[in-house]
């Protein structure tokens, strides 16, 4: 049955199988509480006529039996329908973190270079809806479609049972206002609805940009305007969610006027049977109740077809996204580093696509173990490229980089990466407690181990100040982290990692003179011992903490001289600037 | 509308016996004028919903962007940490179906179920006693059962919410776990939580779920006793079976609406988690500088702007200015002093985003309190220190300083800053669609975009650079030095500089510290005064 599927749907529904016991259990008691319903007018109204029959001709009745399953299926039902909500949220539930857990671990090896699309906020979100699209495919799609067709199913057998002219009647109606109506209603709405989704993004957007960007609205005198561009916005999107919930209504009305018309219908040659004695009154009552029963099972499908194609296109993106080859292969096991690591570069040459210009050109480096060196150089020269290189996430297209005299290739990322502590450039912290965030890379580490990369961080004021000290939360719930101590954070953060390389992008960028000077400080006790390698702007302290100096051009290395020797050919160029003092 | 076609249905049903078919036509007629009747209504009921939730959506989107542009520039910044703003925007959408399916399920389910009652009091008074007397019970167990166990269940919703949130935190932070070897370890984690989740959710939900199973159990055993109810009586002749079968078909409509107020759970727990979420957003407007409307500053050229014993703080962060005097004439001032002197501060006073508590700003000799605000803006050029980039292209983004600027500007500009070399590599050039906060652009290559974009105001005489050389590497911030040194040749440029080197250049140089100026001269002349200037110049010496 499962071959019938779309691609996208037969891997999700692989994704689930460990679940599949619950997924199952929920479809079908939600099939049986419904059935139960369905049982439940049906006996009721052949069992009321039948009554009435017998009122009317003296005839003696058996009342228990039915009385007796009236009663039954009442309580079926009511059990049914806890039973079903228990079961599927279990089933949900379960799905939803084996999703979540399945997609992140096919995530990990991608990241960076497979996922371009993490690093954008607006990105994120949308795959944050596809999950969720994802997520809800079981109680949305799923449940209410196996109910309809259990559902259509029974109704049409005892419709087959009983009047069998009825059936064929029934099959087409159910055909019509469970999928025709539904299909025509969006496709006659296709059209607005994706301008709709266009649109609503733009609003969401020119929202944000009023809230932040409002200084700069203010400072050009562009407030009114941004502002009216918003209510046009509003107004358009209104009126094109306005037409779409109309085609919505028109076809849910249908769907209404067609139960009338099926029980017409049904009537119709139902009561022709009846005057010609085929059928006993009491069955085409229950007929009649059936086919309004039919309807309420039907009109959930409108909702899941919707949410059947919201899921079709979220799934072809997740899973377009977790298909993707890592961009680097690794070895099952490493080969050995010797310790303290060395680091070569050797006519490495990395582009990030086939069409784009080198961003590293033939470099070649060296550091010996202990060597402490900045990197400096132009932006685009290359200087982040080479970090990225040397933590294995990009593939290089020529050269080798041997790390602890082994190559790239012979070592696991993972095994490579311990032995790097990177402190990046843009900060990410993860809205965890302090705590968690600093024992990322070290889970094991002790009491005195923190406290010792809390002070070395120059981090031991700001968690004293901390309402609930180490385990404060960080982001919006929690402590609100200025840049200064998030960047100290992530310094205390790969102090714990104890790695022999410690790799700086730009870890004074925003922050003052003195600001500066003191985490360079702090970076220097943190480095004793270690290879150090950092990328940098800023000049000032520079000759504290690195010896030699890179100076990186167009993806290679231009020149490589001592600190001191590089400072004093600056000041020199920037007291001959115009204007210099 | 339902009970009127119900009649006309049960009339026939009732004449199955006697009456042929054709002498039904009135009542088949009836009953399919009372169900496109009874379409039209829903419809327009649905209609009526949907729009005023349409409206209400845009009068709390209105709403929003009043109250934030009440909080002022410095209130915004201070809230617009995280993703707040995004989940104000989000908020409003997800406040919605509440009010357009929510509010009138909870309508229809007080209001119908009497409705009907009176209806089916007549046709039979028992199953009218049996409805009312389950009816009230419903409220009154969902009460019972059900209020504990629903705040404990809107709690795991709540905390089911932040899971997701955490996921895609996670999710976003993919490389940095991937550096620190932890990316396996916070899977187990998430797997974990989410395990940790259930097991505690299920706990609660066996409980929350009775109220549902009451309700339901209600409902069904109230339809079962009437049904039972009328078989009975319709064997003993109490009751007509068109009246019989006319409150059996009612009953469920009974119950109907009740019913399908539990299905909307979901929608109202996310609408109250999110007006949660706006209801929190209650700021306290940050007085801005009202100005007189329509009164221009004086002269045309550089202004001199002379700022008296200012004074200015912010709720929360306490004082920021105390009593800074200052000078800022034609020329370079540059602006040093640590992180969190008050710099950045002294900028919005000058733009009048905020007004001094005491003190005074002077233009060419006018209080800054005395102008309008939008035309003293219009003489400003600014570059802030976090530039925003609006969604839409390049383009879109330089010409909202300026949208009436000639493309003999814009190319000036794109000079001026170097953006024409950024936009040579960009197959769109200028046309490049710019994603959430500048994607597609470095660092560097958004601040030359900022800087474009302020040099885009070409009629402005008052330039305000909060760091105009951030991000750059030296020689292009070098390049800029220079740039701004010939513009302020018939300009008054304010520079806040981190970077010593660009105050060197300056002709003035000013030294905050802890929301005042320390020192104050040309920049030769304090660096060999070994003063707090000196100082600074000395923890940047190599």
């Amino acid at each position: 049955m499962t071959r019938a599927l779309p691609a996208e749907i037969r891997r999700l529904l692989a994704v689930l199988r460990p679940q599949r016991a619950w997924l199952w259990g929920g479809a079908v008691l939600a099939l049986l509480a419904a059935l139960a319903a369905i049982g439940l007018m049906a006996v009721s109204g052949w069992f009321i006529a039948a009554m009435a029959l017998a009122g009317a001709s003296g005839a003696a009745i058996n009342y228990f039996s039915p009385a007796a399953a009236i009663r039954g299926l009442a309580i079926a039902r009511s059990g049914g329908r806890y039973g079903e909500r228990l079961v599927t949220h279990e089933a949900t539930l379960r799905g939803l973190t084996d999703l979540r857990a399945w997609l992140f671990r096919r995530l990990i090896p991608l990241a960076p270079a497979r996922l371009a699309a993490l690093r954008s906020g607006e990105l994120l979100a949308r795959l944050r809806s596809d999950v969720d699209a994802l997520e809800h495919f079981y109680l949305a799609v799923l449940v209410p479609a196996a109910v309809a067709l259990g559902g259509t199913a029974l109704v049409l057998l005892v419709a087959t049972l009983v009047l069998p002219i009825a059936a064929p009647v029934l099959l087409i109606a159910a055909a019509l206002a469970g999928v025709l109506l539904p299909a025509w209603t969006r496709r006659r709405a296709a059209a607005d609805a994706a301008h709709a989704v266009r649109e609503a993004a733009e609003l969401r957007g020119s929202l944000l940009d009023a809230l932040r960007g409002h200084a700069e609205l203010l400072a050009w005198g562009a407030v009114d305007a941004h502002a009216a561009r918003i209510a046009g916005l509003d107004v358009r999107l209104a009126a094109r969610r306005r037409r779409i919930e109309r085609v919505q209504a028109m076809g849910s009305g249908a769907s209404m006027l067609l139960a009338q018309l099926a029980v017409l219908a049904v009537l119709v040659p139902g009561l022709a049977a009846v005057h010609a004695g085929a059928v006993a009154p009491p069955l085409l009552t229950m007929l009649a109740l059936l086919t309004l029963a039919l309807f309420d099972v039907l009109a959930p499908l409108p909702e899941a077809l919707a949410q059947w194609q919201a899921t079709l296109t979220a799934a072809r993106r997740v899973f377009e996204l977790a298909d993707a080859r890592p961009a680097v292969a690794d070895p099952a096991t490493s080969a050995n580093i010797a310790q303290p690591p060395a680091i070569r570069f050797e006519r490495v040459c990395l582009r990030y696509a086939v069409d784009a210009p080198w961003a590293l050109n033939e470099l070649d480096l060296e550091l010996a173990p202990g060597a402490r060196l900045a990197i400096v150089g132009a932006s685009g020269a290359g200087k982040s490229s080479l970090l990225l290189a040397l933590q294995k996430f990009y593939p290089l297209q020529r050269g080798e980089i041997r790390f602890g005299g082994q190559p790239l290739a012979m070592l696991r990322g993972d095994d490579l990466r311990r032995q790097i502590a990177v402190i990046a450039q843009h900060t990410v912290l993860f809205d965890r407690s302090l705590l968690d965030n600093l024992l990322l890379a070290a889970p094991a580490a002790g009491a005195a181990q923190i406290e010792r990369a809390v002070s070395l961080a120059q981090l031991d004021a700001f968690v004293s100040a901390l309402p609930q000290g180490y385990d404060t939360p960080l982001g919006d719930a929690g402590a609100r982290v200025s840049g200064g101590e998030a960047r100290r954070i992530t310094i205390a953060r790969a102090l714990l990692q104890d790695a022999p390389v410690l790799v700086l992008d730009e870890p004074t960028e925003g922050l003052d003179a003195n600001t500066a000077r003191e985490l360079y400080a702090a970076l220097d006790a943190a480095a004793r011992g270690r290879t150090l390698l950092l990328v940098t702007h800023r000049l000032g302290g520079l000759a504290r903490l690195v010896d030699e100096v890179v100076v990186m051009c167009a993806g290679r290395i231009a020149e490589r001289l001592p600190v001191r020797a590089y400072l004093a050919r600056e000041s020199s160029i920037a007291v001959t600037m115009p204007g210099g003092a | 509308m339902a009970q009127a076609w119900l009649l006309a249905d049960i009339l026939s049903a009732a004449l199955l016996r006697r009456a042929s078919l054709p002498a039904l036509w009135p009542q088949w007629l009836g009953l399919l004028v009372l169900a496109a009747l009874r379409a039209v209504l829903i419809a327009q009921g649905r209609r009526l919903a949907f729009d005023a939730s349409q409206q209400l959506g845009s009068s709390l989107r209105a709403r929003l962007l009043r109250q934030a542009q009440a909080l002022g520039v410095p209130g915004l910044r201070a809230q617009a940490g995280g993703d707040w703003v995004t989940r104000m925007v989000d908020g409003v959408e997800q406040v919605l179906p509440y009010f357009a399916r929510y509010l009138p399920g909870a309508a229809s389910a007080a209001l119908l179920p009497p409705i009907l009652a009176v209806f089916v009091f007549p046709a039979d008074w028992v199953s009218g006693l049996v409805l009312l007397l389950t009816a009230p019970l419903i409220p009154l167990f969902m009460v019972l059962v059900g209020n504990a166990a629903e705040r404990a269940s809107q709690k795991r919703y709540a905390q089911l919410r932040r899971l997701g949130a955490a996921f895609i935190d996670a999710l976003g932070g993919l490389t940095t776990l991937r550096q620190l070897g932890a990316a396996e370890r916070v899977a187990d984690q998430l797997q974990a939580e989410g395990e940790d989740y259930r097991r505690l959710t299920l706990q609660v939900l066996r409980v929350a779920f009775l109220s549902a199973l009451v309700l339901e159990f209600f409902a069904m055993v109230g339809i079962a006793v009437v049904a039972v109810l009328i078989g009975f009586r319709l064997l003993w002749h109490e009751l007509a079976f068109r009246d019989g079968i006319f409150v059996l078909l009612l009953a469920p409509e009974f119950y109907l609406p009740m019913r399908a107020l539990g299905g909307l759970r979901h929608a109202r727990m996310d609408a109250l988690a999110a007006a949660g979420d706006l209801l929190e957003f209650a700021p306290a407007p940050i007085a801005s500088c009202a100005g007189v409307p329509g009164e221009r500053p004086a002269g045309r050229g550089a202004p001199t702007v002379r700022i008296e014993n200012l004074h200015y703080s912010l709720p929360g962060r306490g004082v920021l200015l105390r009593g800074l005097n200052a000078t800022i004439g034609p020329g370079i001032t540059a602006l040093v002093g640590e992180t969190g002197a008050g710099k950045s501060t002294l900028l919005d006073l000058l733009l009048g985003f905020a007004a001094p508590e005491s003190g005074q700003i002077r233009i060419d000799g006018v209080e800054l309190a005395r102008l309008d605000p939008a035309q003293w803006r219009a003489r400003i050029a600014w570059v802030p220190q976090r530039p925003h980039v609006f969604a839409g292209s390049v383009r879109d983004n330089l010409l909202l300083a300026a949208p009436d600027a000639a493309p003999a500007a814009l190319a000036r500009a794109l000079t001026a800053s170097g953006l024409d070399v950024v936009l040579a590599r960009l197959p769109r050039g200028l046309d490049t669609t710019l994603g959430e906060q500048g994607l597609g652009l470095s660092g560097g290559e958004l601040q030359r975009l900022a800087l474009a974009r302020a040099l885009l105001r070409e009629q402005a005489t008052l330039w305000l650079l909060d760091e105009p050389t951030a991000h750059l590497d030296a020689d292009s911030a070098r390049a800029i030095d220079t740039m701004i040194r010939a513009a302020a040749a018939t300009r008054s440029v304010l520079l806040v500089a981190h970077r010593l080197e660009a105050a060197r250049s300056a002709d003035q140089v000013l030294v905050l510290r802890a929301g005042c100026i320390v020192e104050h001269g040309a920049p030769r002349a304090l660096a060999h005064s070994r003063g707090a200037f000196a100082a600074l110049l000395a923890a940047e010496a190599p």
